[in-house]
Formats: C-alpha cells, structure tokens, sequence
C-alpha cells in the first residue's frame, strides 16, 4: 500500500489554479524528487500535503487514512515531516531546544519526555554535524546551517514521510553533492520516505531520486524514472523552450563554425 | 532527581526576594503596607508575564482578570454571608467564584481575541475589558454602577476581629503565596512542553503548527493560567481587602498599563524580571508620592522612558548578559 496517495488535487487561489489535479503515489522507503521551474505549483502542493493549505478537490490519503481536512498540528503525529524552503528556525531558541522541539510534537509525542526530547535532538545535531553549535541560538546559524539544523529538526520528529522543501537552493557544487550524499544516506538510516522539492539544479536531482515527478503550470507533466524523465522532449521544452527558427538557425551557425574550426 | 533539580534553581532569588520583602514586613514595624504594595506589583507583573513573556502577545484587557477576580469575592461575600453556618467559608467560595468568572472570560476571549495577533489582539483585549464594565453598569447587574459594598456584612458573618486580620494581614500574605506561585508556575512552564511548544509558536507560529504543535491550546493554557494569577490578586488584594467594588474602579486601563511598565523594567519573558520591575516600580511610585505628591507622575514617566531605551530587555535581560559564561548564570532567568 502507498504510504502517501493524493488522488486528484486542486488548489485554487481566486482564478489561479495553483495546483491543477495531480495524483501521486509513494510507497514507503522511497525517495522521489518533484521537479519544475519557477511557479509551477511544488510549493503550494507540498502545503497541501502537510495541511497548510486544503485543497479544494481531491483527497490526501497519508498511511491510510484521509487527511484531507486535518489541521496542520495533527499531521505532524502521524508521521509528515517538513522543512521549508527558506528556513524556519525558531531563532531565539537554541539549535538543541529547536531539533528538541521536533521530538517533542512529532510521532513520539505521547511518549517522550522533555528530557528525552533533549536527548533525541542530540542524536540527530550529531548526525547532521552540528554538534559545535549545539547551545547556539539558532537565529545565528548561517544559510546551510539552518538548512541541517531543519533536517535534524524533521528527522527528530521521527516521521515516515519527510518533504524537503529546496534542500539545495543556493547552495555551491560541493555542498550540493555533499547534501545529495547525506539525504541518500538518511534515507537508508532512517528508513523514511522522502519527497525533494528541486527547483532547476539538475545535478542534483540525477544523483538524488531514482524517480521524479515533472511539474508544469500546476499540473502534472510526467512521473517517471529520473532519466527518462529528464530526457522526455517536453520537460526539455519546460526547461529550456521551444526551438524557434532563431534559435535553429544559431545553432546551425554555431555547429558550421566548429566544423571549421576542426 | 539529580537531572531535575537544577531546572529549578532561578526560582531561588525569586523566592528569595520575596522572603525578604514578607520578613521586613512583618518584623519592622509600619512596614507591612508598604511591602504588601510592592507584593501586589510583583504578583501583577509576574502573572502578566506568565502570557505575555511566553507568548509574546501583549494583553491590554489583563486588568478584566483582576476586576472579575474582584466581582467574584465580592459576590461570594455579598450573597452568602447570610448563611451564618458558612463562617469563614464565604471566602473560599469567593474565591471559587473569582476562578470561574476568570476561566470564563479568559475561555471567551481565548476564542475570541486569541486568533488575532499583534495590535489586533491588544484592541480586542481593551474592547472586551470595556464592554464588560458597561455591560455591568449598563445591565445594572451586581450592583450596577453603584457596586457592591460589603464590609458591613463581613463584618457581620466573621466578627470584627476575624475580618480586621483578614483584610489587615491574610489578604496581603495571600498576594504573596500568589505571586510565589506565579513564579513556580512560570518556571514550571518554562521547563516543560509548555514552554517549547509556545517557544516555538512565538517565533513562528505557522512553522510551529507543521511541527505538530497545536498553537491555540498552548495559548490557552497560558492565558488561562494568567488569568487565574490575576483574578487571585483582585480577589484578595481589592475584594477581600476593601470590603467594596464599583466597576469604574476596577476595569481601568490603567493597571494593565502598571503592570506592563512592570515587567518592562524588570524584563520581559524573564522570571526574575517582575520581581525586579515590581520593587523598582513600587518603590519609587511609593517614594516619590511621599516626597513630591502630586508630581509622581510628572517624573516617573521620563524615568520609565529612560530606562526602557536605555536598557530595552530591562534589568534582568542586562544582567543576564552580565552574568553570561559566569557559574551565577543557572541561577537567572
């Protein structure tokens, strides 16, 4: 059974339509990325699935059951972990009290104690390698500290899904693959589930999800393998755009001219 | 119990400081109105901070808490002081009936006021302290714009030794086992889920709900427990102490105000800030009425001034920079 199904989504903000009927599946252990340009509607499902958002159509069948309509609050103890795109520390706190703060309301939430909490967030500021800011506030942090400082933050709350809203966005070549390396390697320690929201950094997207899904205008494009996703004419066209007859003719010039030069 | 303890030792120079205040009183004589005043700030401000440190939303209407805590003594003792079997009982009841009307009204404005923020929380809280008072005027229930006024018949169900020592003593020791107790409570808070939980909605409250948290419950809890603080000091220290109440005495912006200068001085979301802001804030108000009546509030408002752009996380948030890195810090919060 698919640990997360949306059967059909629709968001619609006054004429917009944000998210345009999308269906998806993902069955548990398995990392997928959503792909597409500035715009096309990742953000807004990704606030659907975690209940930001309610769609007007469609249903969100998370492990099961039907959270379609469930408050943001109750989703995070069954099992959804987010974090977002620009980072969302909670900035007075420390980065053990934040990452503390994930066990506590997460799936353990019944179960742990705030000392527990504390000693679960120090496992995970291990296991993301912040543990030289551990009683920093996390205000301080910078960009890509933050980032970690979130995904410890998610892990801790133990869930079965994680959506990693533009994990990569900003960030050079090194840390890319750096992060690519580390969303893989959680993935299998953890043994979660994980959606990754990647905007345009093809490179990261080829070493990170066996399978993504294409967005474009709020629909659904393709949901394939990773390279025959990428390598499908239309999400080209996405990307990159329609050959016009400029366009051709440059690149006749341009292949003529190194013809030449061989 | 080794892991626990030392989450409690900033409660220390709280208690302390109140310690010091209850033995001066009581030992020193014509002491005892003075610190009873000072208490009554502290108790205030601390009560306050209880939702405004945690949460971050500032409660403009807070004195609706203590002028219901008032009505509920006062009906408590205005309609059953009769029943002569109930003796000292009448009090108790009191007090139960100041609890309600303040779970009531904090409940009311929770749903109401609480899914506001900023400004709008704050002129929801005034409106809501506002209409009560012309509700009760306008209504002319409990008394109306005349109040109640009940010393007579406290004195009649109690004698007039029992009530001199209530309202002479007991009132005033109450406040302080109140303000001891918003103490506790605060830090109890501080150290739980509680406290992460409203942590983390104060700073984002949207991020905060994605976490799981169920930010209005959080809220409520701390607002309820506020209310409670407030409404305890008004029973005791206006209701049982004054024998009287009108609500043009009672709903005045104007103690919300006090205990907001309060806990700004002494530092906002900090434990030992009210106690500090409270004795400031007491003292001098005290002192200077003494030495310059009339003018009090001529030069207490640049005071203030000064001190909140001089120091803008008041004099324990300054301290507690001070003392950072030093072994003294564990015990400030």
């Amino acid at each position: 059974m698919a640990l997360l199904k949306l059967e059909n989504i629709t968001k619609r903000f006054g004429g917009l339509v944000a998210v345009d009927k999308v269906s998806l599946e993902i069955n548990e252990g398995e990392l997928i990325g959503i792909v597409g340009p500035n715009g096309s509607g990742k953000t807004t499902l990704f606030n659907v699935i975690s209940g930001v958002y309610t769609p007007e159509e469609g249903k969100v069948i998370f492990d099961g059951k039907d959270i379609t309509r469930l408050p943001a609050y109750k989703r995070a103890p069954l099992g959804l972990g987010r974090t977002f795109q620009i980072p969302r520390p909670f900035s007075s706190a420390s980065v053990r009290e934040n990452v503390a703060i994930g066990a506590m309301f997460g799936t353990l939430a019944d179960k742990v104690t705030v000392d527990d909490s504390l000693e679960i967030a120090d496992r995970y500021i291990d296991l993301v390698g912040l543990e030289a800011h551990r009683d920093k506030a996390s205000g301080d942090l910078t960009p890509v500290e933050k980032k970690l400082m979130e995904i410890a933050r998610a892990l801790a709350m133990r869930p079965k899904l994680l959506l990693m809203d533009e994990a990569m966005a900003g960030m050079n070549p090194k840390d890319i693959d750096d992060m690519v390396k580390f969303i893989k390697r959680i993935k299998e320690e953890e043994k979660i589930a994980i959606i990754s929201m990647v905007e345009h950094i093809m490179r990261a997207v080829v070493g990170l999800a066996e399978r993504v899904m294409v967005m474009n205008q709020g629909a659904k494009l393709v949901d394939a393998k990773t390279e025959e996703a990428l390598a499908d004419p239309r999400v080209i066209e996405v990307y990159l755009g329609q050959p016009t007859e400029q366009s051709k003719w440059r690149s006749e010039v341009w292949k003529e001219g190194k013809g030449e030069d061989e | 119990m080794k892991k626990t303890l030392p989450k409690y030792y900033p409660l220390i120079p709280v208690f302390a400081a109140y310690l010091i205040m209850f033995l001066i009183g009581f030992f020193v004589p014509g002491m005892w109105q003075m610190v009873a005043l000072l208490a009554f700030y502290c108790a205030l401000g601390q009560s306050w901070n209880i939702f405004m440190g945690m949460t971050g939303y500032v409660d403009f209407g807070y004195v609706t808490f203590i002028a219901l805590g008032t009505y509920g003594m006062s009906l408590g003792i205005t309609y059953c002081s009769q029943y002569e079997w109930l003796g000292i009982g009448i009090i108790v009841i009191g007090f139960i009936l100041a609890m309600f009307l303040a779970s009531l009204s904090a409940l009311l404005e929770a749903f109401i006021a609480l899914r506001l923020r900023g400004a709008y929380f704050a002129i929801a809280c005034i409106g809501i302290n506002e209409g009560l008072r012309y509700f009760i005027e306008g209504a002319k229930i409990w008394g109306g714009s005349e109040g109640l006024i009940y010393f007579g018949a406290l004195v009649q169900a109690l004698g007039r030794d029992t009530v001199n020592q209530l309202t002479s003593f007991w009132a005033d020791f109450s406040v302080f086992i109140i303000a001891a107790l918003a103490a506790f409570l605060n830090m109890h808070y501080m150290r739980s889920k509680i406290g992460y939980a409203l942590t983390a909605v104060r700073e984002d409250e949207d991020a905060a709900k994605v976490m799981g948290i169920n930010a209005n419950k959080y809220k409520t809890i701390a607002f309820l427990t506020s209310g409670w603080l407030g409404a305890g000091v008004g029973a005791m220290a206006w209701g049982l102490k004054l024998g009287y109440v009108y609500p043009g005495d009672v709903f005045v912006i104007h103690y919300t105000v006090e205990c907001i200068v309060v806990v700004l001085l002494g530092g906002a979301g900090t434990l030992l800030g009210p106690v500090v802001g409270g004795l400031i804030y007491g003292l001098s108000k005290y002192w200077l009425a003494v030495i310059m009546p009339g003018f009090q509030l001529l030069i207490f408002a640049p005071i203030i001034i000064i001190i909140i752009v001089a120091a803008p996380e008041g004099v324990v948030g300054l301290l507690k920079r001070r003392l950072k890195g030093t072994r003294l810090e564990m015990f400030i919060e």
